[in-house]
């Protein structure tokens, strides 16, 4: 039988990607891996790309994901320096970053990532003890830094963790880290919460007392201001006055020139003046024009 | 398919011309065997060609594909990434493609800072019965600069900008975004006191939040860019009435302040109607008096002349006259004649004498 070129072609390409699938791995992006050959980790790859290798059972590859991983650990409870319980809890961003040393710790288990993170727990937590022990309460919380403590608090957990990965080499790097949850146990939240409650029983009644004495000091501002209004108002009244009068009296020169007349003249409208309203004047026999009464004999009564 | 036919025939031509005696048994063998050869070219070739297509792919309107070749991705920046449309891979071990949803925005909530509250509750708008404490474990919440305990979420939309890092430099990028926001939450309220969270500097503490968050998103370098933060802050449900009164307190300040303020005003403009209408009345009264003088200086100008010609005439002639007009006015007049022994009468006279009310008025009905 006479084979068929096509079908060599086909046949060949088969055994070439059979081959491919036995002799070649790629790595990708966001992996690494580690080959090892009869178990023993031989060569470690961190750039992604194709690789060669022995078939299993001679080389076996171990991939791992090297992305970020975010783990957030458990809420424990700390003494701070002045001696306030506080819980905390951190999240952490951390990637495998030397498979070859990652392999030999945590490649027995079922779950790499799982129990590296169980490791980082336990860490995390003597850490946060340790750090929190050495701050007062003041450097979590403050106004007068701009939270620089607290941010310097987040690093020296960090930089403890940082050491304790350098001392033991489990191929783990922490990228970042920080607070995320900050809390008092349940009994102190409850003695903050009466605090609160009379730190804002003190500011209601302080916001009533400033308010009222606040009203009291505008009312009497305005009083004394329209009192000086009025007095400045009759102080001028009294100078409007006074030039009338000096106004008045250029035209009293004119009286100068017979006394006598000017007084008759005065008196004579001072009589009219007072008698304008109702009034009751009783005369006797002297007086122009009644002493023309006089030696007659009458009781007359005029009304 | 045209391929089919070549090798279909190509085995069967050369068997025929050799004309080679053979048995039944082996021609039917032969028979079997070709036919089964058949069959399992046309298997291969459909598998090459599934093969092949299977590298087609779409990438959506909000998303963009990257290709890895051998696990790499190609180029860089934008140049790596595939823009919607149909496109096509070789197959598996040499290329493979990761979507990215870039459009659009996404959106993290740190709930670290409130309090336990199930998703439908949230949904809904419910709240969830109040405790009278609060367990650390359940329930949220963040400590400010002076000790106070206040709840805090925060909202945080970002864009996904540099895709290759968001998805190959983090295994789940939005749980870190989410862990980043809660960082700056929590940050953000230790350094504010708790009546500027609540009301006094609402929009400083949203800033605070955002600035911190857009400032650790940078540092690792996540690939997005924040769009927008949003706040919200409670005091705790428990003191929620403690909380009101000084709310309410406020309110009542400035009620006594606005009323003492028009009060103020009320004042002042009255003293200044008040100021004005005396100085014009001593305008009205110097004017008066100064045309009253005037008047009275030319009317004595115009009478000097008479009365120098006979002094004592004028006079009498004047004040006859005037008490004459007087006198028409005056509504009593009483005369007192003299006793015949000289001696001036006495007169009594009731002044301010009240007239006597009306008895009857009261006794007749």
């Amino acid at each position: 039988m006479k084979r068929n070129p096509l079908t060599l072609v086909i046949g060949l390409l088969l055994i070439v990607v059979f081959g491919l699938l036995l002799f070649v791995f790629q790595v990708r992006q966001s992996e690494v891996a580690v080959v090892t050959t009869f178990g023993n980790p031989t060569r470690r790859i961190t750039e992604p790309g194709a690789y060669l290798k022995w078939p299993w059972p001679i080389q076996k590859v171990w991939w791992f994901d090297q992305r970020v991983q975010n783990f957030e650990d458990r809420l424990t409870e700390g003494l701070t320096r002045d001696s306030f319980n506080l819980l905390t809890s951190v999240y952490v961003g951390w990637r495998v970053s030397d498979p070859a040393a990652f392999f030999p710790r945590f490649a027995g288990s079922a779950e790499p990532i799982a129990a590296a993170e169980a490791l980082l727990d336990q860490w995390l937590s003597n850490a946060k003890t340790a750090v929190v022990g050495r701050h007062p309460l003041g450097d979590f919380l403050s106004t007068t830094d701009n939270g620089a403590s607290f941010v310097n608090i987040e690093k020296e957990i960090l930089d403890t963790i940082r050491s304790q990965l350098q001392t033991n080499n489990f191929g783990l790097e922490i990228r970042f880290l920080g607070i995320k949850r900050l809390l008092l146990p349940e009994s102190v939240s409850q003695s903050v919460f009466d605090r609160m409650t009379s730190e804002r029983k003190v500011l209601a009644d302080r916001s009533q007392y400033e308010g009222e004495a606040e009203a009291q000091r505008i009312r009497s501002d305005a009083e004394r201001k329209a009192a000086e209004v009025l007095a400045d108002a009759q102080g001028q009244a009294t100078a409007i006055k006074g030039q009338g009068e000096a106004e008045a009296a250029k035209s009293l020169k004119v009286f100068q020139q017979n006394p006598d007349l000017a007084s008759f003249i005065f008196r004579l409208s001072a009589l009219e003046d007072s008698l304008k309203e109702r009034s009751t004047l009783i005369f006797d026999q002297h007086t122009p024009p009644f002493d023309l009464f006089r030696g007659v004999s009458t009781n007359l009564m005029t009304k | 398919m045209n391929d089919l036919n070549p090798p279909q025939d190509g085995p069967a031509e050369p068997a025929l011309p050799p004309e080679t005696p053979m048995d039944a048994g082996s021609q039917a063998l032969a028979e079997a065997l070709r036919s089964s050869f058949t069959i399992v070219k046309v298997v291969m070739v459909l598998l090459v060609l599934v093969f092949l297509s299977s590298g087609l792919f779409t990438v959506g309107p909000e998303q963009r594909a990257i290709l890895l070749r051998f696990g790499k991705a190609q180029g860089q920046g934008e140049k790596a990434l595939l823009l919607p449309g149909l496109h096509w891979s070789l197959p598996y071990p040499i290329h493979e493609h990761k979507l990215v949803s870039v459009g659009g925005l996404q959106q993290v909530s740190s709930t670290v800072g409130w309090y336990a509250q199930t998703p439908e509750q949230m949904l809904a708008g419910i709240e969830p019965p109040t405790g009278g404490t609060l367990n650390p474990i359940a329930d949220g919440y963040v400590m400010t600069a002076d000790d106070n305990i206040i709840h805090s979420r925060a909202t945080l939309t970002y864009r996904i900008t540099d895709p290759i890092r968001y998805v190959f430099s983090f295994l789940n990028a939005s749980n870190t975004v989410q862990s980043l926001l809660d960082n700056a939450l929590v940050h953000a309220a230790a350094s504010f006191k708790v009546d500027d969270v609540l009301t006094r500097d609402v929009a400083g503490f949203q800033d605070e939040v955002r600035r911190r968050a857009m400032q650790l998103v940078e540092a690792q370098e996540l690939g997005i860019t924040v769009e927008q933060c949003a706040v919200q802050s409670v005091p705790p449900r428990q003191l929620k009435d403690a909380f009101a009164s000084v709310l309410k307190a406020e309110v009542m300040r400035s009620k006594v302040l606005n009323e003492a303020r028009s009060n103020e005003n009320q004042v002042t403009n009255r003293a200044g109607a008040d100021a004005e209408s005396i100085i014009n009345l001593a305008q009205s009264d110097r004017a008066r008096l100064v045309s009253d003088v005037a008047a009275q200086a030319q009317r004595f100008e115009e009478i000097l002349p008479q009365y120098q010609r006979h002094p004592g005439l004028f006079e009498q002639q004047r004040l006859t006259e005037t008490l004459g007009r007087v006198l028409t006015n005056v509504q009593d007049k009483i005369f007192l004649t003299e006793s015949p022994n000289g001696q001036a009468k006495q007169l009594r006279l009731l002044l301010n004498r009240e007239l006597p009310k009306p008895k009857a008025e009261e006794t007749k009905p």
